[in-house]
């Protein structure tokens, strides 16, 4: 970005913010019609402060929290077929997730903005910055602007909504920008002080276009093209994105007048006389401007290219740029896998290639994959590099990695504890027998005392908050569960903290997944393993437990598969711990949210009192998909617990899948006490906001019964213990805790009724 | 004349936090920032380490001020100035790693500056101390904001008056009982610091370490597979407790293990005794505070009195600790 002239800056308020505070700002400004998102890091905070923001009525932006990524598409692209303004943010597998839709909507021609804030896609899972998300999006067909600092972000995305809906190109508009560097970063910058220049120069939605909501002309929007109309779809579409780069031009141009910020196609950084230059995306090519400034003094004629634009890829401006290059080194943060190079060194030798004059030499470095660090004397050494090759005329080595380190073999790993012997994981403790006449099952568990005797699942030494509900629920559930385990964690908090390399808590074998496709996945162990068996392959014992512990967020974003594990009834334990909200990723309301609860995307304030809609009732649709058993459960009632963990591993070893919720305390993000954690699941229970009962082939029996034994409380009691909901008995939200209440008597007499009549 | 008192290289002034997460480091972090860019005019960037690290794992607060414009992002690794918020950090990591001879180390502390420099084998350069903790315990504020005090004199070149007008504001509207405890939260942090200077001898430099992974390419088990699962023993968590933990008291003791299931951290030690009637018995032996970080939960759900919450004083865990008896591999 260079800057014009200062006195343009009257209409600006200078301040200090990240990308992410910068990219909500431009947003609101612009005020979107609707966003449909679901979190992931580094993008989340972008809805985080749009919900703030709206909570102070800032903007009125309609936010709508999707079941995930790929239905956050789904939400976007059905709101742009309205003909209004549409926003989404995300990131690395968030953007994979949604990667199938992206097309769909390119293709079908229908603008909106997508924020990239680039991350390493996983595995292993990894929550830092580098291009590989990024690198997925080349073909997709939206134009990609390169957004280098937070400023550029406000900016980009301005310019990105007037570009998506010009009428040369109707196509939806990526802004990408490095996570955590860019989007977690405070930096100074200027914004408008009036968002009405802002949605003066973005203007109205131009309008003639396709829209869904024209009665007198009636549309069919995504017809079956097969050959020979579909290569003409996509030729208009392709000159479409073509037309984006003079489109661009121009409004960036005007952008320049209205804010005195110019963002050219290519960013260039002395490289009018450079011999030697860097080609860098985003961050990295800021601090190599410094190297280029150290090089410069000492006589180095160095220079670095960044583009803010590179779909169009800007072809003709590099082969300008490069003209008279000697050598230029290609940074990449991530990898085309075996294709010597990655894709952007492929595309930036095409565009020298048509320039039959030019004889740069070109290097290509993957460097700072999964958040390394990028420092000036790295760049110093790329620069090196390029020297290196001026000197012989060629170079040596044309592709590497750059920043790796073999490690020193003193360190490989070393076994540190004995595993557990399969004789030890069964104590016997644990007693479960079949009634035949009612078929069902009688368990028998000693004091807890007595299971102490019995090992953890897990190893000390995990990173969760202080007083986290997560293991005490977990290892009482264990506690019932005898001999051997695979278990595998869906992405959130039990297993970040549980795993993070080189490290992990896990004593037995344990799988990660991402948490939409987890239950898929422990199916396919569970079925390999049987079907190992059955060929006589793996001489093991038959009563391994395939267990797999998901947070409320990955039953959100996972519930499809989890049914259709369900449904296909695979032994196997699926075993949610619900803490209401998205923890892993900031305290974002999940499904799982009650109505009224403060997250960071349903605000307290002003314009909205917490989430909006009541919490989802996932032990009933499971229970719908007529599996053996169900059941929910709390670390405040162990003996209960470990009885049905008793029960579901004897059911997913003889007859099938079972499912189980148990709720656990988010101190951090309820906004209570860590020491209260058992009290408050256990208030939870007695104020039946969590009964705990369990559907035993279809006959459900509530195992414990607050108000047979005298202890129902209401649920403001519950309610008075956590930050997040002391709101709630402010007199201003009587209707909403009012509902909330109805609605808890509502499922709570449902359930008694249900535990009375073995037929419901 | 230039703002900043000392810069390096690149032009800037660079301030490194060293914390654990829930103290408010990242706070203060933005707050010293944002008193050089909108306060100064100066140009800024503040950021914090981010990771999936909870509350109570260590984490860094970055400051980057200068008249130039930023280009660099990487964290600070030579700072002119280190504010320790959490003394315990000591054990785990290198907070001194890269102060120049004549930087400044702040510390939050009981300790003299001659004990924080024996502490920190540091060989020269200003050590502050403060006593953040009792400050904040004393007028129920919050620790980072004595920080902030002891901070902002630290960076002369600050207005402290400026910041306690934005502490005033903060909270005016909605708190204004927590004004005037704020305000002398901070005056106390600003006054109460004590300083020594330590000269360098002249031509002195100090180093510092880049860190890296401890395995390579040619020493992680491909596809990224832990194969010593369980080594999370090795970590030692009780830079996570802020002061307190639980003691306990075996006497008092009826082995009911309400506390072993609530304990999120697996801290409780049991051991298989033979009792009167000789019959064999599960009895709680201790805690092993290597593990504990505070949460306090198994004195809430004790029955008895065996477990108390307790202020935690130098070398009290490392005294009264009952380390689990792991059956360790032998390689």
């Amino acid at each position: 970005m260079a800057i014009v002239e200062k006195d343009l800056f009257v209409n600006q308020k200078i301040d200090f913010k990240t990308g992410n505070e910068m990219a909500a700002l431009s947003v609101a400004q612009i005020n979107f019609h609707v966003m449909g998102y679901f979190p992931i890091t580094p993008s989340t905070e972008i809805a985080e402060f749009l919900d703030e923001m709206k909570t102070r009525g800032e903007h009125d932006i309609l936010m709508i929290p999707a079941d995930g990524e790929h239905g956050s598409a789904g939400i976007n692209f059905g709101a742009a077929t309205g003909g209004g303004r549409v926003f989404n943010a995300t990131s690395a597998n968030g953007f994979l997730y949604m990667l199938e839709q992206l097309p769909v909507q390119s293709g079908s021609r229908f603008p909106m903005v997508l924020n990239l804030v680039t991350r390493s896609i996983s595995g292993p899972l990894n929550i830092r910055g580098d291009h590989s998300d990024l690198y997925y999006g080349l073909n997709i067909g939206w134009p990609i602007l390169l957004a280098r600092d937070p400023q550029a972000v406000y900016d980009l995305n301005i310019i990105a909504t007037k570009l998506a809906e010009h009428k040369d190109v109707r196509l939806p508009v990526v802004v990408a920008f490095d996570g955590f560097v860019t989007s977690h970063r405070k930096r100074n910058v200027h914004y408008f002080n009036d968002k009405k220049l802002v949605q003066d120069f973005v203007g109205e939605m131009p309008e003639g276009f396709i829209t869904a909501f024209d009665p007198e002309n009636p549309v069919t929007i995504g017809p079956y093209m097969n050959d020979p109309d579909f290569i003409n779809n996509k030729y208009q579409q392709s000159q479409a994105m073509y037309q984006a780069e003079a489109v661009y031009e121009q409004i960036a141009e005007e952008y320049k007048q209205l804010s005195g910020r110019e963002y050219e196609i290519v960013d260039e950084y002395r490289m009018e006389d450079a011999e030697v230059a860097l080609f860098l995306l985003n961050s990295a090519a800021e601090t190599a401007k410094d190297a280029v400034d150290k090089l410069r003094q000492q006589g180095i004629k160095a220079g670095v290219i960044s583009p803010n634009m590179i779909r169009p890829f800007p072809a003709k401006q590099i082969r300008q740029s490069l003209k008279n290059v000697k050598a230029v080194l290609v940074g990449e943060r991530a990898d085309s896998y075996g294709a010597n190079g990655g894709n952007i060194t492929q595309e930036v030798k095409a565009a020298i290639q048509e320039d039959k004059e030019n004889n740069t030499i070109v290097l290509s470095r993957i460097f700072s994959l999964g958040g390394k660090d990028f420092y000036m004397d790295e760049a110093e050494e790329f620069f090196q590099l390029a020297l290196d090759a001026v000197e012989k005329g060629y170079a040596e080595v044309p592709f590497d990695y750059y920043g790796v380190h073999p490690g020193d073999i003193e360190n490989a790993p070393k076994a540190v504890l004995e595993p557990v012997k399969t004789e030890e994981w069964k104590s016997g403790l644990i007693q479960v027998e079949k009634n035949e006449e009612t078929g069902l099952l009688k368990v028998k568990v000693p004091p807890l005392r007595a299971l102490t005797k019995k090992p953890k699942r897990l190893a000390p030494g995990h990173g969760a908050c202080p007083g986290c509900g997560i293991y005490p629920g977990l290892e009482t559930f264990f506690k019932g569960i005898e001999g051997d385990i695979v278990a595998l964690f869906q992405t959130g908090c039990g297993m970040v903290v549980s795993t993070g390399y080189p490290h992990s808590a896990h004593k037995g074998t344990y799988i990660h997944n991402l948490f939409q496709n987890g239950a898929a996945t422990l199916s396919g162990v569970v079925e390999m393993f049987w079907e190992k068996k059955r060929r006589g392959e793996i001489q093991v014992p038959d009563d391994f437990t395939f267990i797999m512990v998901t947070g409320d967020g990955g039953m959100d974003i996972g519930m499809g598969p989890a049914i259709g594990a369900a449904l296909r009834n695979h032994k196997m334990i699926i075993l949610e711990y619900d803490n209401e909200g998205y923890m892993n990723t900031g305290s974002q309301l999940s499904y799982s949210t009650p109505i009224g609860h403060m997250t960071t995307t349903s605000g307290v304030g002003e314009k909205q009192g917490g989430k909006a809609f009541h919490h989802k009732d996932t032990a009933q649709i499971m229970a719908a998909t007529n599996i053996p058993y169900v059941f929910t459960g709390t670390e405040a009632f162990p003996q209960d617990l470990i009885k049905k963990a008793a029960k579901a591993q004897w059911y997913a070893q003889n007859e099938g899948l079972v499912y189980g919720k148990i709720l656990i305390s988010c101190p951090l993000n309820w906004k209570a006490k860590d020491e209260e954690g058992t009290a408050i699941v256990g208030t939870a229970v007695n104020s039946c906001f969590f009964p705990i009962y369990e559907v035993e082939k279809g006959i459900t029996t509530i195992t414990y019964n607050p108000e047979e034994k005298g202890k129902r409380v209401p649920v403001s009691e519950w309610l008075g213990m956590l930050g997040k909901t002391k709101h709630l008995l402010k007199p201003e939200y009587e209707a909403t805790l009012k509902s909330f209440e109805e609605e808890i008597e509502r499922r709570w007499q449902r359930l008694v009724a249900k535990d009375t009549n073995p037929f419901l | 004349m230039s703002k900043l008192p000392i810069k390096n290289e690149l032009g800037f002034f660079e301030i490194r936090l060293e914390s654990i997460g829930g103290l408010g480091a990242h706070l203060a972090g933005k707050m010293l920032a944002e008193a050089g860019v909108l306060g100064l005019g100066l140009n800024g960037a503040h950021f914090s380490s981010y990771g999936s690290e909870k509350k109570g794992s260590p984490v860094k607060s970055f400051i980057r001020l200068g008249e130039r414009e930023i280009r660099a992002s990487n964290p600070v690794e030579r700072p002119h100035v280190v504010g320790v918020f959490h003394e315990a950090l000591f054990k785990t990591i290198d907070v001194a790693n890269g102060l120049y001879p004549d930087s400044v180390m702040l510390v939050n502390t009981t300790k003299s500056p001659e004990e924080i420099k024996e502490k920190l084998n540091i060989q020269s350069g200003t050590i502050a101390v403060i006593d953040a903790l009792n400050i904040s315990v004393e007028e129920r504020t919050r620790v980072n904001t004595a920080m902030l005090g002891a901070l902002y004199r630290i960076a002369e070149f600050l207005d402290p008056e400026a910041r306690k007008n934005v502490i005033r504001a903060t909270f005016e509207e909605k708190y204004p009982h927590l004004v005037e405890a704020n305000i002398r939260t901070f005056d106390r942090g600003y006054n109460e610091v004590v300083f020594k200077t330590f000269e360098a001898e002249d031509g002195m430099v100090t180093d510092f370490v880049r860190a890296k992974s401890s395995l390579g390419y040619e020493t992680q088990p491909i596809g990224g597979v832990i194969t010593n699962p369980g080594n999370s023993i090795l970590k030692d968590l009780s830079a996570s407790r802020q002061g307190f933990l639980p003691s306990y008291d075996k006497d008092k003791c009826i082995n009911c293990a309400a506390c072993d299931t609530a304990c999120p951290d697996l801290c409780f030690v049991w051991k298989e005794e033979i009792d009167k009637k000789g019959r064999p018995q599960m009895v709680l032996q201790g805690i092993d505070y290597q593990y504990c970080k505070g949460c306090m939960k198994c004195v809430v759900v004790c029955p008895t009195d065996a477990l108390s919450k307790t202020r935690e004083t130098d070398g009290y865990a490392d005294e009264n600790r009952v380390p689990h008896n792991f059956v360790l591999a032998s390689n």
